[in-house]
């Protein structure tokens, strides 16, 4: 009875159902031309080329460029290990974090979830330009070093370490949230019934609390690699020339070498790599959400 | 159980952290700020020789400060407006109408986040190209539009689901005609949530820095793409410092409206936590 | 002056019958209660008139006017909704004063009907307190006030009180009857509490899937239950399944003579009419545990099958477990395919 729709109400239900596709219409065109056709047509585009009489013809020869070009092979290479470095740094820091701000209760663990989330209201490009006056040459570590009459840092600015930690600050908000969440499906009396029957702190974080948030750290980590591969500001500023990572690689490849078939290959071999990741994270989000 | 533990003693762990993240994350913005109001700071001085606005005046002064502001704003203004005028119609179909492919149509805002973004980012590039819609405005505010889309709809959707089916048949019955009801009651009931998405959506928009770098540039300029011209070519440190503050403004603001939302569990669900 | 009608009126929904060609007229100042289990239609039905639901078929008129397609904010009908759907956007004023200021009533008129209204409901200076700041009786009450202070013709209660705690439930159904007597209005009040529907209604309808098992006064209702699901639903009610045969009722032992012609039948009996007395012996059955409520006691009672009745005695004392007895039912009923067969005379003990 209750339970039933009450959108019955008299005088809607005749006009109900193109009222409804009509008002979602324009969000949905929206991502239809500027999300699904652009990576059908990128798609299409990079397979499809034009020969030299102009006529297309299927070719993957955008593709073979790319796997035999030494410096494309070292760009991808960078990516993929930023991305790792990156995913596993952030999972060893928001972990224990995470972990710490479920257990406590105390107005401590307040001020470290708010440092945690802190981030989030930070854009990265004032963040980069922090690390630079911070780590870059001549900055507050030198300074501070330098009053105590110790050596130089070798800067990360400008090396692939540059976007490695830049890329973790600028994650830990949302991976600290998504652990966080998924620990609350952990309950106090599963972990107290675990130490019970003997179990110690670590056997109680392997065997009860891990388990029962692996599907949590799956998200981070998916969530993580999809914001990482194709990362653009962090790398861009912080990051060395070359190699560089995929998303500067892109930008540089579109406007600067004007060359938007590569670029537009370099965007799906990017696809490629992170569609696994792609699929899973929105498979989770969609199963946590119906409308 | 770890709760007994750590509460008998002094919460070392929780000193630890606090310490730690508060070297990590709070320490480097301070160094900006202070650099916002130092005249002369000279290596290998610890604390600057001078402070002082002057550089504040300097920066103001210029023209493409102001011209990047006035790009910023006007952005951010039109793609809110445009998000709110046809996500919120939408976002109240998808939670009070039945219609066909319903489910489908409102997962599919997601297929976005299924790629990485910047690649998104270029393949878009690659249509707006033929459609001569690059280094335009318009090419930026059909790019940003489409970043907000999710959070637009997803959010609002939320608030009206949670607005209660009784609440509005009650002022039915008092007298009210649909469009009345919508006005009077759902919307002032689901208006806090949704003034947070339309917050989250503008700040979200000022910031986005790659698509209008790689859609706008050089033409239009917004602030986080004259800082980053700024990083790369400023000799002089002070500009950036202050335009890092002035940039920080409207975070600022999100930041001490969008709190409640944030710490309420619900927006990490959002993100599939 | 306000008398609602309600002929063949159905409503289905995709493949179930909520409401089943159900016919009730309700007349001028009359309340009625719709009694039965969740699922038996009572609120469908409710809704229909309310005109939050449009029937699949059927016609529902309030004072002559067909009303069966007309939208709720153009029905003279009044509801209160078991959440109280307060708006909690506004205070309690403007919650009552929405209804009033959609009619384009003057300032000075609103502000006085709204302060009646409060009176009338208890709540006198509560106009400017936030609906959140209100206990859950207040609520309703406040939610209560909404409905009549737009003289509804008819109102309709959705089981308004199954949030309040017993005490405060008994309180408030007072209140309302009071209220609905002094403003005479015809009012339908829907609940699957059996007590509420004994205390406040005229009359009782009692629904079962989408259609009235009984429609009558709450003293025939209880004392002359048409079927026994009736019979099952009000009150307390022991109900045994046997044969007749040559007049007696017979279940493993325990048999009644009555006058019916033989065949299948279940026997309806009251607690307060299941007599017991000692026997020497085997007995009809034996006492499984006795439970003493003070005032009177309640006895459990295992027939020989495992078939568990009861029995309301006086003292508690004289009796005890694992005692044999036999049963001597002074008032009781025999149904037969949902229809009484058999009535005892002496129909309450």
């Amino acid at each position: 009875m209750t339970a039933l729709p009450a959108n019955d109400i008299v005088g809607t239900k005749s006009s109900r159902r193109p009222t409804g596709l009509l008002l979602v219409a324009a969000p949905v065109l929206l991502v239809c031309w500027l999300i699904i056709w652009p990576i059908i047509s990128a798609i299409i585009r990079t397979v499809w080329l034009p020969d030299t009489a102009g006529e297309r013809r299927f070719s993957l020869e955008t593709y073979q460029f790319f796997f035999s070009d030494q410096y494309s092979i070292n760009n991808l290479m960078v990516t993929l290990w930023t991305t790792a470095v990156t995913a596993l740094i952030l999972l060893l820091i928001c972990l224990p974090i995470a972990l710490y701000l479920r257990f406590a209760t105390n107005r401590i663990a307040a001020y470290v979830q708010g440092l945690a989330i802190f981030p989030m209201f930070v854009p990265s490009i004032i963040l980069s330009y922090a690390f630079i006056r911070v780590l870059g040459p001549n900055g507050t570590v030198d300074l501070l070093l330098n009053a105590v009459h110790l050596p130089h840092i070798r800067s990360p600015y400008l090396t692939p370490w540059g976007p490695v930690l830049g890329l973790v600050w600028d994650n830990i908000p949302l991976t600290v949230l998504i652990l966080l969440s998924g620990l609350g499906n952990v309950s106090n009396q599963s972990i107290e019934a675990a130490r019970d029957v003997g179990a110690g702190r670590i056997a109680v974080l392997w065997h009860i609390i891990l388990p029962r948030i692996s599907n949590s750290l799956l998200v981070a980590v998916s969530f993580t690699v999809l914001g990482i591969f194709s990362a653009f500001t962090l790398p861009y500023v912080l990051g060395p020339a070359a190699p560089e990572m995929m998303g500067p690689f892109m930008q540089r490849t579109f406007r600067d070498l004007n060359d938007p078939t590569t670029a537009i290959t370099q965007a799906v071999i990017a696809f490629g790599f992170c569609i696994v990741f792609g699929l899973f994270y929105v498979y989770s989000v969609a199963k946590n959400r119906a409308p | 159980m770890a709760r007994a533990l750590i509460e008998k003693r002094t919460d070392w762990t929780g000193i630890g952290f606090a310490a730690v993240l508060t070297i990590v994350i709070i320490f480097p913005l301070l160094v900006v700020g202070t650099w916002a109001f130092t005249n002369v700071w000279r290596y290998p001085s610890v604390i600057p020789q001078e402070f002082g606005l002057k550089f504040w005046q300097q920066t103001l002064a210029r023209a493409d400060v102001w011209s990047s502001i006035t790009t910023s704003l006007s952005l951010s203004v039109t793609v809110t407006l445009l998000s709110c005028v046809i996500c919120l119609p939408a976002a109240y179909a998808f939670a009070r109408m039945e219609f066909p492919a319903r489910n489908l149509l409102f997962f599919s805002f997601l297929a976005g986040h299924a790629f990485p973004k910047f690649g998104l980012l270029v393949a878009i590039a690659g249509i707006f190209l033929q459609l001569n819609l690059i280094a335009t405005f318009w090419g930026v505010v059909l790019i940003q539009l489409v970043g907000t889309l999710l959070f637009m709809i997803w959010i609002p959707v939320a608030a009206f689901q949670s607005v209660d089916r009784r609440m509005e048949e009650a002022a039915r019955d008092v007298g009210a005609k649909p469009f009345r009801v919508f006005w009077s009651i759902t919307l002032p009931q689901a208006g806090p949530t949704i003034a947070a998405a339309v917050l989250l959506s503008f700040v979200g928009t000022f910031y986005e820095t790659e698509g209008a770098w790689l859609i706008g540039a050089p033409q239009i300029r917004t602030l986080p793409v004259l800082m980053i011209s700024f990083i790369n070519n400023q000799p002089v440190i002070q500009y950036g410092a202050v335009l890092s503050v002035i940039l920080w403004v409207p975070s600022f603001a999100a930041l001490l409206f969008a709190r409640r939302i944030i710490s309420s569990g619900s927006f990490a669900r959002g993100f599939g936590g | 002056m306000a008398m609602l009608d309600i002929q063949g009126v159905t409503k289905k929904f995709s493949t179930t019958m909520a409401v089943d060609d159900f016919s009730l007229t309700v007349a001028d100042g009359e309340l009625v209660c719709l009694l039965g289990p969740s699922g038996s239609g009572k609120s469908t039905l409710l809704r229909m008139i309310g005109g939050f639901e449009t029937p699949s078929g059927g016609l529902i008129t309030i004072d002559g006017d067909d009303v069966t397609r007309v939208p709720p904010e153009r029905r003279p009908t009044g509801m209160v909704f078991q959440s109280h759907a307060l708006w909690t956007h506004m205070n309690v004023f403007n919650n009552l004063a929405f209804g009033l200021k959609l009619r384009h009533l003057p300032k000075a008129e609103i502000r006085q009907k709204v302060e009646a209204v409060l009176e009338l409901v208890g709540l006198s200076g509560y106009g400017s307190r936030a609906t959140t700041q209100l206990s859950g009786g207040q609520q309703q009450r406040v939610a209560l006030a909404r409905s009549l202070v737009l003289e509804p013709k008819i109102l309709l209660l959705d089981e308004p009180f199954a949030s309040l705690d017993q005490h405060l439930r008994e309180r408030l159904r007072e209140e309302v009857r009071d209220i609905q007597q002094r403003l005479k209005i015809t009012t339908l009040f829907v609940t699957h509490g059996q007590d509420e529907a004994l205390a406040l209604a005229d009359r009782i309808v009692v629904m079962r899937d989408g259609h009235t098992e009984q429609a009558d006064r709450p003293d025939v209702v209880y004392r002359e239950p048409a079927s026994p699901f009736v019979a099952g639903f009000i009150g307390s009610m022991n109900l045994v399944d046997g044969t007749i045969a040559n007049n007696v009722f017979t279940h493993t032992g325990f048999t009644v003579p009555l006058t019916a012609a033989d065949g299948q039948a279940t026997l309806a009996v009251r607690p307060e009419a299941l007599h017991i007395v000692p026997a020497s012996g085997v007995g009809m059955a034996k006492i499984h545990r006795v439970t003493d409520y003070g005032t009177h006691a309640i006895v459990d009672i295992d027939l020989p099958d495992g078939v568990r009745l009861k029995a309301m005695v006086g003292e508690a004392r004289a009796w005890t477990a694992g005692q044999a007895i036999n049963l001597k039912p002074r008032a009781f009923a025999a149904y037969r395919d949902n229809v009484a067969i058999f009535r005892s005379l002496d129909n309450h003990g």
